[in-house]
């Protein structure tokens, strides 16, 4: 009985992949001829499905990359921000972050096509510009979260800071990262759709192609593909986080 | 991208070695980028790679005041400052950005003397660099100035400062200036598409945003599936609105009368819009939830009707909640609108696409910068509403 209850409860993750799946379905080349066949478009040549999978694939190590960099460059900002040395250069931190996020991605990589050549390095750049500021804040959120009592409780136990950091404070504030990692995640992806406006090889690059060309099958292709991949990369997020949370007493 | 009251946990005395050592590298940093880096870069024509010239060359002898009053606008109010110093502080990076300007200006004039026409002068990166260091040096003189209108009246001083050298033709060499006055009628009017695009999708979602709370039993759904639009990349959505555009048209050709296209503004609002509608939403619940029920019963025993309890309570009450949602809704409406240049919407990311095809920066710059400053006017404009809404209400 309470094992039977336990699975109608569903998993968050559980509707993300479905809905990431069908999303996936629509991007199958059957699929998206049908649909654009209703829509009353004239059928072209859709992708075939070698080609989305080798694009999907370029999106990933591209989008995988970024999250990363966000994620390590991020949550160890946000640790260091919050120790008691950093605390003074609290103030100029916020203001970098959050000029930094005036800056919208598809600007950021427009500025370093210049700089950095067309393909994928603007677009992690931008990736990383724009996704830091909202770890690095979900991360202090997180940590200045944890009531000082919790905090002092720690210390007078005859913890360390570094033990205080490790056992108390990021465990409490794992919630919160991981948030703010979604976040990321789906910045991630998006950004790197993006990219293709700069050159880079993702999945994109059909729904680029297919605006400028008035090509329907293969935008919606493209389209469908990259919407599966920020479920199914959140859905996969939240998956893991649950299973570690099941291995951690 | 909530401001969380940031009061540190943690921080208790902040330490004085490390401002120093910051101000150190900060000095460091514009230093490198006044003497070693390539504060312009002449090329023989607005898409050739540029002939680096480093600042002691093109700005003479006034890269030594700026760099002076650089780290004199750093070091006077080393202490907690207030009043005149800290104005000291701030006028004297303000001078120090407006001597950079007319020094770039002028070098630029120099390096072109003799050259054909065609020949450009572009900032390069010690010039950028420079610029960055003054400004966030200057933003920190601001702030710690602790003045509320110091902030507006500097950004209008430098403003100011910057057009009338314009206008007197200090820049007319830069390349960024050779460009703009060549689309000058073209930047203009995206910037105004711009405007057009993004105020129309955040009326929009506003609209759907009221609606969509009224449907009172439907919350729950209404929260995942605004949740769920946020995860489709913006690039996806606006090409599935296109393609759904498109079938619509050809099922009710009568609406192409109406000027709906499958390409154009119609599809570009449609697709910002629906970013805009889950932090508009989320915003308006919490707002509407802000007054406790006490002061919701003493509104009641007051003899308020429903409609004066909403109007004259809860929303006054839950301005300061509404206006950040507008905040977030408005920057993110900005940022989105670049996009509503791949499905023919114009506005200012057109600018930036036809740069990104002809790979020429200016252009790049030029349709980059002006969406950046909507971007912090929109930002700093309705944080300063926000504040004065919650001075207003919750003093």
């Amino acid at each position: 009985m309470h094992r039977a209850a336990q699975s109608t409860t569903r998993h968050p993750a559980l509707g993300l992949a479905v809905t990431g799946l069908i999303l996936a379905g629509i991007s199958h080349p059957a699929a998206a001829t049908w649909i654009a066949a209703a829509l009353g478009e004239p059928a072209r040549r859709p992708l075939d499905v070698a080609r989305l999978l080798a694009l999907s694939l370029q999106h990933v190590i591209l989008a995988g990359a970024g999250l990363g960099l966000v994620a390590v460059l991020g949550v160890g900002l946000g640790i260091l921000v919050t120790r008691r040395v950093a605390s003074p250069w609290r103030p100029l931190v916020d203001a970098v972050a959050a000029g930094a996020q005036a800056v919208p991605p598809v600007v950021v990589v427009a500025l370093a096509l210049p700089v950095l050549g067309f393909g994928g390095p603007p677009t992690l750049l931008a990736l990383v510009a724009y996704g830091i500021m909202p770890v690095l804040r979900g991360t202090v959120g997180g940590i200045e979260g944890v009531a000082s009592d919790i905090r002092e409780a720690g210390r007078a136990v005859g913890l360390t800071n570094f033990q205080i950091l490790m056992r108390i404070e990021l465990p409490l504030a794992g919630p919160a990262i991981v948030e703010t990692l979604r976040t990321a995640l789906v910045l991630a992806v998006a950004t790197v759709a993006v990219g293709a406006l700069a050159g880079a090889t993702t999945l994109g690059t059909p729904i680029v192609a297919g605006l400028q060309n008035q090509n329907t099958v293969p935008m919606l292709q493209g389209a469908a593909a990259t919407a599966a991949l920020a479920f199914l990369g959140e859905a996969a997020l939240l998956a893991l986080v649950s299973a570690w949370r099941a291995i951690r007493p | 991208m909530h401001d969380a009251p940031l009061a540190g946990p943690l921080g208790v005395g902040p330490s004085r070695r490390l401002p120093l050592l910051a101000g150190i590298a900060w000095t460091c940093a514009l230093a490198l980028a006044l003497f070693a880096l390539p504060v312009l870069s002449i090329a023989e024509n607005r898409l050739a790679l540029g002939r680096p010239v480093l600042g002691a060359q093109a700005l003479g002898w006034s890269v030594g005041p700026i760099l002076a009053l650089g780290v004199a606008g750093l070091v006077v109010p080393s202490r907690q400052a207030a009043g005149l110093r800290a104005g000291l502080a701030v006028a004297a990076l303000a001078f120090a950005i407006l001597v950079l300007a007319a020094g770039l200006g002028r070098g630029a004039m120099q390096a072109l003397a003799g050259l054909p026409p065609a020949a450009r002068a572009s900032l390069g990166s010690g010039a950028w660099l420079a610029l960055a260091l003054l400004a966030g040096g200057l933003g920190l003189a601001v702030r710690r100035a602790h003045a509320p209108w110091l902030g507006p009246a500097t950004v209008v001083a430098l403003l100011l400062g910057v057009g009338l050298m314009a206008r007197s033709g200090a820049f007319d060499a830069l390349s960024l200036a050779v460009e703009y006055a060549a689309r000058r009628e073209t930047v203009n009017a995206a910037i105004g598409e711009h405007l057009a695009l993004s105020g129309a999708a955040l009326a929009l979602a506003l609209a759907g945003a009221v609606l969509l709370s009224l449907w009172r039993r439907g919350q729950g759904v209404v929260a995942i599936l605004l949740s769920g639009i946020q995860v489709v990349p913006a690039v996806a959505l606006l090409g599935g609105l296109v393609a759904l555009t498109g079938g619509l048209l050809r099922a009710a050709p009568a609406l192409r009368d109406l000027g709906l296209s499958a390409l154009g503004a119609v599809p570009a609002i449609v697709a910002i819009a629906a970013y805009l509608l889950l932090p508009l939403w989320r915003g308006l619940a919490l707002a509407l939830r802000s007054p406790d029920a006490a002061t919701l019963e003493a509104a009641g025993a007051l003899g308020l009707t429903p409609a004066q309890a909403l109007f004259g309570v809860r929303l006054p009450l839950g301005a300061p909640i509404l206006v950040a949602a507008l905040r977030v809704a408005a920057v993110q409406a900005v940022g989105l609108a670049t996009l509503g240049a791949l499905v023919g919407a114009g506005g200012l990311g057109r600018i930036v696409f036809d740069g990104m095809a002809q790979f020429a920066p200016d252009l790049i710059l030029l349709g980059a910068i002006p969406v950046i400053a909507l971007s912090l006017g929109a930002e700093t404009g309705l944080s300063r509403i926000e504040a004065a809404a919650r001075r207003r209400w919750h003093a």
